[in-house]
């Protein structure tokens, strides 16, 4: 518990947006693998699940993701006409488009959702959005401005789609210090 | 576009304009156009309306007339009883929002438009039977089992008693009170069912005609076969509807539209502004899990619900998970044919159906889809495997 508080009082003093950012298996991924292996420096905000294409992002993941406390979600797939499955990417520009005006309806600021094409090539690129995303995020503030108590993930309490590794940081587990605590505090 | 009468002289008496649903039905069961009629039939009282699948005459004789207080739904009865008529044809008479959810099931693959003929009828709007007894003994002060017929006409409800009084009052009125027709009905801007087959109605019947003669008018082939059907077996005559009554009809269509708008913006208007999630899940969060609405609703039919997938929705929590709303709501808001169904059924009164249709309005724009209209759009977010690669 005293962690909880302790994160809550970090978050006043200098609160830290976090982005979910999806990233294609075939472009973005490598994208930011290029980015990565070049040195580009760029914010650590971002926490990145590589799906192997953006068809296969379910646009409740993303609801789940601003629930699971995520201030932005960030959606990031290859450019039209490159797709490793030919129109993956057709598909999840329709969803996000779908998304927004959903986001807008349940009363989510659609600015909150992130939806962009990068290439395997375009680390710059890469660095560049992430940067622009994250200033944006900081403009739009917590989301728990925008849902409440309803974000319930922010940072402790809650899975991100049901993953072990924030289930297990969610139980307060590895107060002791085992392992799992680390690895969620990386990624946290 | 006609206006039409049974020949019959019972079915004239018993039907409620002319009688020309009940002696098309007649005809489609006698010369074996189809194998059943699925009709709305009258219990004890005109609050007690229920489905029934009529094979006989005199079976859709006696559900006659029509009954503005049983909210029914046939598209999942078509679904879940009769096997999606795959192996069975109906002929089945229904209200925009009924018309609306075939089409949206038979997109899905639950019903088989070609074996189902659909008889619609114009509708203003229905009610609930609790609430219609309770405005009927407060605002017209008769006990509500004294009253025989009720109408709804030219914006007033129009009640009949036993001793033959009538009385009308404003449902502009009612509604200001929170009576009156179900909030969906308020909010429907389908009041002629043009999606469906056939549609019927009495408004457009204008002259000496009024009262005695319904207007018919042909939307498809199966639509047409229905007619032939019904003047080769000399049930109805029908003339050429004249002109003023079309566009009398088209008049009375447009004031039902703009005043469902004008229910749709202050409806929708209580959710509107500052924090607006939490006061949706102000209303979710009554919620007991009990998944009445996705028994009902005419849209939900997957076999596997996404829902009930562990990783989304927590099991077992009262109330349920957040992400069980918003499930519902992003499967159900594109293709909603706001039938209310789920908001009636709903032991915790959340608006259900207003929310869903409040996000609809919100996605509309984007999908450039109206649920229920033709067989010929697809579902939105099945579209993709049309896109060019």
């Amino acid at each position: 518990m005293s962690q909880a508080e302790d994160a809550t009082e970090m978050d006043e003093r200098q609160w830290e947006p976090s982005i979910l950012t999806f990233c294609c298996n075939w472009c973005s991924y490598a994208g930011a693998d290029g980015a990565g292996t070049a040195r580009m420096q760029y914010p650590p905000n971002a926490r990145v699940i590589r799906v192997m294409c953006t068809g296969r992002i379910n646009p409740l993941f993303i609801v789940k993701g601003f629930l699971a406390g995520a201030d932005m979600v960030m959606v990031l797939g290859c450019h039209f006409g490159d797709c490793h499955y030919l129109k993956g990417n057709y598909a999840c520009d329709m969803r996000m488009s779908y998304l927004k005006a959903y986001l807008q309806a349940i009363g989510i600021n659609p600015e909150r959702l992130y939806w962009d094409q990068i290439s395997a090539s375009e680390g710059i690129k890469f660095t560049e959005t992430m940067r622009n995303v994250v200033a944006k995020a900081k403009a739009l503030g917590p989301i728990a401005n925008e849902i409440g108590a309803y974000a319930h993930g922010t940072r402790q309490n809650r899975s991100i789609l049901g993953m072990s590794v924030f289930d297990a940081c969610a139980n307060g587990a590895g107060e002791n210090g085992s392992t799992t605590q680390e690895i969620a505090e990386d990624i946290w | 576009m006609y206006y039409g009468r049974a020949t019959d002289k019972l079915v004239q008496e018993q039907g409620e304009c002319g009688g020309v649903i009940t002696a098309v039905l007649i005809a489609a069961v006698e010369q074996k156009l189809v194998d059943g009629a699925l009709v709305i039939k009258r219990g004890e009282s005109i609050y007690d309306g229920a489905p029934y699948f009529a094979t006989t005459k005199e079976e859709i004789t006696e559900a006659a007339g029509s009954l503005h207080c049983a909210p029914t739904l046939s598209a999942k009865l078509i679904k879940n009883d009769f096997n999606g008529a795959r192996d069975l044809r109906i002929a089945v008479t229904c209200k925009p929002c009924d018309a609306r959810a075939i089409i949206e099931l038979s997109k899905r693959n639950q019903i088989d438009l070609d074996n189902v003929y659909m008889i619609g009828v114009n509708c203003g709007g229905t009610m609930l039977p609790g609430p219609a007894r309770e405005m009927i003994r407060q605002f017209f002060d008769i006990d509500p089992e004294d009253v025989v017929k009720e109408e709804i006409d030219k914006g007033k409800l129009i009640i009949i008693t036993k001793d033959g009084q009538h009385k009308e009052l404003s449902i502009d009125d009612l509604e200001a009170e929170g009576y009156g027709r179900r909030t969906n009905c308020q909010r429907c801007e389908y009041n002629i069912p043009r999606m469906a087959d056939l549609a019927c109605g009495n408004w457009g019947v204008i002259g000496d005609d009024a009262g005695k003669v319904t207007f018919v008018e042909v939307r498809t082939e199966k639509g047409q076969k229905l007619l032939d059907t019904a003047i080769a077996a000399g049930a109805i005559t029908l003339k050429d509807a004249p002109p003023q009554g079309i566009a009398l009809r088209e008049k009375l269509d447009g004031i039902m539209v703009k005043m469902a708008r004008k229910a749709m913006a202050t409806q929708f208007a209580q959710f509107d502004g500052e924090r607006k999630f939490e006061r949706l899940f102000a209303q979710f969060d009554k919620c007991d899990g009990c998944r009445e609405c996705i028994d009902v609703c005419p849209i939900c039919s997957c076999v596997e619900c996404f829902t009930k997938q562990e990783f989304v929705v927590p099991k077992d929590t009262v109330p349920p998970d957040p992400m069980f709303h918003l499930t519902r709501l992003m499967h159900v808001s594109p293709s909603c044919v706001n039938c209310g169904q789920c908001e009636n059924v709903c032991p915790k009164k959340i608006p259900l159906a207003t929310i869903t249709h409040m996000v609809q309005s919100s996605v509309q724009g984007t999908l450039g889809y109206v649920p229920g209209q033709s067989t010929a759009d697809a579902i939105p977010l099945c579209k993709i495997a049309e896109v060019k690669a």
